[in-house]
């Protein structure tokens, strides 16, 4: 490891210049309409590239570190994140721990107080918290909520350069998610896409090819109706709760495959203007899952209650075919195979041994997957219980942004928001210890993220899944759901 | 003595007065300044209530009159007056609301005072083991209300819940019964959780009225040749006429801001078959960001309270208002 800033710099620019080049090579044809979103260039960042890439680098955190504020500082930090839940693999909690450990030793004169909360009161949390005047300093948010704090005024500008990073080491679709009207509210710590994944010997059971995934989404539901027939098994994973981040995070492809979306984010250009919830393409899409969920009933009844949490036990237990899945997922079924006992194990692990992962099907429209992640974001000092220390603020997340944290905080479930984390060797460690990170990682190109504005976790966690429950409960058609769906968006952009 | 009862009759008027004989403003002054030491031990209290209850109630009505801004700061809020009221009243939600709100808060008043009445009936007899049932009966009472609302959840769950994993060993059902997910089930399964939870409360107040019921006068009536049934009906139901409709205005109350058992199981879903209004105003203020809206429609509720409290305390002090003749 080179402990020379020198050293690490011309790394950095070499590595920048290479993706840069890269990037301007890859202007062509779908990948270059599918990179416009997120600034991924399809051509580029493909499983070989990042393979080849990983392990080219070394960098120094504590130096980067102490450029930006003094190893030395004296203060406190209030942290809120969405950290390793009890559904998380154990190297999760590791990692953390480990990060935290990490922290405290570089900056020892920084009382840390952290929150690690639930996806789903976290956002209460903290939207009651700002208005109270009760806001932690620094929030890591999932990708889709900062930009709501950072309309309201609640947030600080606060931009990579704050932290001596360029907006060059991270994905444009990324810098688009804390960007409102121009400004800069965060830094991206992770970003991620899911894939399908699949049970080989269910499909196998049910006269399936079990190393071909469906490759569109009327495949999806052609097999899962099968898998179904065949054996008596749910065929697809399908999440439709209202308020839960799974929902638009397994949804959105669909809808965004079949040509619809909430508005136009899967447009080349975005607008965020024109609704496309009801739309032929969303129609099309609502009806391949009232498809699944009413006519075949090949997916889990309790979809409309369900997170994806509660897909993971069928999927272990040999009951459930087919989900699309984060990429944490295959180390989640490995953890979960190995508490087992008895039969059970036996189950587990042929499971486990079963598993694959592919690429999203496609649609008729396109192949897509939502770009996620996370971001770190600065609440504005006012509205800090306590007030900011922006020393701190500015120390933790240069440490959480940096190629080593942002790669080892990803482990097993997303990516290094920090470009320059690809190239390190916790990378070409993760490759190789991580099965089917490269299928995840290859969808990167892929991801379309949210339409960046205030509502947008209104649409997605409340208006799309209402829309979904509404057609598959048959309390509407699919028609009068996706047109209810597409009053309530018009009410919001009426809002705006 | 004598003065006590002077001062008794003084302030207990003992028919409705002509209204020229009624306290006038000054008179109530006059006695405020008289018991002003009592005013001043009552006065921290009131300062408490000031603050935690009465702001946030003008804050709320406030906050009713404006309209969520684009941006979705409070502090740029827009006034719109009554619009918020006008919106909700004529909202499909708001119906939807209100007729799931009036199911499920009938519904768990009724079985729960009944299910509550059978069973402090039972309790109140000389049987063996009765101190264990009563202490087994009020579990569901004691139990959070979150802890119970998951594991009903899990029990109900329509893919590997026990209850439908017992269906169908019962052979009563080829597969798993939707319930949760299921848009005329979800209310009633709902109703029988909400029932368990609370009607050990309505147990607990029919076994104190219980103990209020004259021995004299069930002896007296079981010589005269009255049934059990006559005993029960003429002189046990109008002993506890009191404490019954004390029971099921607060079980009115509680249920009408009931938020733990729906929000947790279904979150209102699904497709608002569970909604009532207490997660609709938390959906609407937290879910979506709509202060205004859901100020509005919280006042709405506040009304109703109000008016069942009114009922509430009228039926409480009706007894005390009277002369004692």
């Amino acid at each position: 490891m080179s402990h020379s800033g020198g050293h690490s710099e011309m790394d950095r620019r070499t590595f920048l210049a290479g993706a840069a080049g890269a990037a301007v090579a890859g202007l062509a044809g779908q990948a270059l309409a599918q990179g416009s979103k997120t600034g991924i260039d399809a051509a580029t960042w493909t499983p070989q590239h990042i393979a080849s890439i990983a392990g080219t680098a070394e960098y120094d955190t504590a130096a980067e570190c102490a450029k930006i504020v003094p190893l030395n500082h004296s203060g406190r930090l209030t942290y809120w994140y969405f950290g390793p839940t009890q559904a998380s693999p154990q190297i999760e909690h590791e990692l953390d721990a480990q990060f935290w450990d990490a922290f405290g030793k570089l900056y020892p004169n920084i009382k840390v107080t952290k929150q690690n909360l639930s996806y789903n009161e976290m956002l209460d949390k903290l939207r009651t918290a700002a208005l109270g005047k009760a806001a932690p300093m620094v929030a890591r948010l999932p990708i889709l909520w900062g930009v709501e704090f950072a309309a309201k005024g609640q947030l600080r500008e606060f931009g990579p350069p704050d932290v001596g990073y360029t907006a060059d080491e991270f994905w444009p679709g990324a810098l688009k998610s804390v960007t409102w009207k121009g400004k800069t509210y965060g830094v991206p710590t992770n970003n991620e896409t899911m894939a399908l994944i699949w049970n080989a010997g269910l499909f196998r059971d049910a006269g399936l090819d079990p190393e071909s995934p469906p490759a569109t989404w009327d495949d999806v539901v052609a097999y899962s109706r099968r898998i179904k027939e065949k054996t008596g098994k749910n065929g697809y994973g399908m999440v439709a709760r209202v308020n839960a981040g799974n929902t638009p995070f397994r949804f959105m492809p669909q809808l965004w495959a079949y040509g619809g979306g909430a508005l136009d984010e899967a447009e080349a250009a975005p607008t965020y203007k024109t609704i496309y919830v009801n739309n032929t393409g969303s129609r099309a899409a609502l009806q391949a899952s009232y498809d699944m969920y009413v006519r075949d009933k090949s997916v889990p009844i309790s979809a409309l209650t369900n997170t994806q949490v509660e897909n993971q036990d069928p999927f272990i237990a040999g009951n459930l075919g087919m989900m699309i899945a984060h990429p944490a997922e295959y180390a989640v079924m490995v953890e979960r195979a190995r508490k087992a006992t008895g039969d059970d194990r036996k189950t587990a692990d042929a499971v486990v041994s079963n598993m694959r992962y592919g690429l999203m099907p496609k649609g008729t429209a396109r192949r897509a997957v939502v770009f996620g992640g996370s971001n770190a974001h600065v609440f504005r000092p006012d509205l800090v219980d306590g007030g900011l220390d922006l020393g701190a603020a500015k120390a933790i997340i240069a440490f959480a942004t940096g190629p080593e944290w942002s790669t080892k905080m990803a482990w097993v479930g997303s990516n290094p928001g920090n470009l320059r984390g690809f190239r390190t060797k916790w990378m070409k460690q993760r490759l190789e210890q991580i099965k089917f990170l490269n299928v995840t990682t290859s969808m990167l190109p892929y991801g379309i993220p949210f339409p960046v504005l205030p509502q947008s976790a209104e649409i997605m966690n409340i208006v799309i899944p209402n829309m979904m429950q509404n057609a598959l409960t048959k309390k509407m058609t699919v028609a009068e759901a996706t047109d209810d769906a597409a009053k309530k968006i018009k009410d919001l952009l009426g809002d705006l | 003595m004598a003065t006590s009862d002077a001062v008794a009759a003084r302030e207990r008027p003992v028919a409705t007065p002509p209204a020229a004989s009624r306290p006038r403003p000054g008179g109530v002054l006059a006695r405020v300044i008289r018991h002003r030491a009592d005013y001043l031990y009552v006065l921290p209290a009131l300062g408490v209530m000031a603050l935690v209850i009465a702001y946030p109630v003008y804050f709320t009505v406030y906050l009713s009159f404006f309209n969520t801004p684009p941006n979705l700061a409070l502090e740029d809020k827009i006034f719109v007056g009554l619009g918020n009221y006008g919106r909700i009243l004529a909202a499909e939600s708001f119906h939807e609301a209100t007729r799931n709100t009036l199911v499920w808060t009938v519904f768990s008043t009724l079985f729960a005072f009944v299910l509550g009445f059978g069973a402090a009936l039972a309790l109140d007899r000389e049987l063996f083991g009765r101190g264990v049932l009563r202490g087994t009966l009020l579990v569901p009472y004691v139990i959070s209300a979150v802890a119970a609302a998951y594991v009903w959840r899990w029990l109900y769950h329509s893919d590997f819940g026990v209850i439908g994993a017992l269906l169908v060993a019962l052979g009563l059902t080829d597969g798993p019964i939707n319930i949760l997910d299921h848009r005329s089930r979800v209310m009633p399964a709902l109703i029988v959780v909400n029932v368990w939870k609370e009607f050990p409360f309505a147990m607990i107040m029919m076994m104190a009225g219980l103990q209020t019921v004259p021995d004299q006068l069930l002896r007296a009536a079981q010589v005269d040749g009255a049934s059990a049934w006559q005993r029960f009906w003429h002189v046990t139901v109008p002993h506890l006429k009191g404490v019954s409709l004390v029971t099921v205005l607060l079980l009115l109350v509680t249920n009408l801001n009931s938020f733990t058992i729906p929000w947790i199981m279904t979150g209102g879903g699904p497709a608002g078959a569970s909604e009532i209004w207490i997660t609709h105003v938390y959906q609407l203020a937290f879910g979506r960001i709509r202060f205004g809206l859901a100020s509005a429609y919280s006042v709405i509720l506040f009304v109703v309270m109000m008016a069942m409290g009114w009922i509430y305390v009228r039926a409480l002090t009706r007894g005390e208002d009277r002369s004692p003749g």
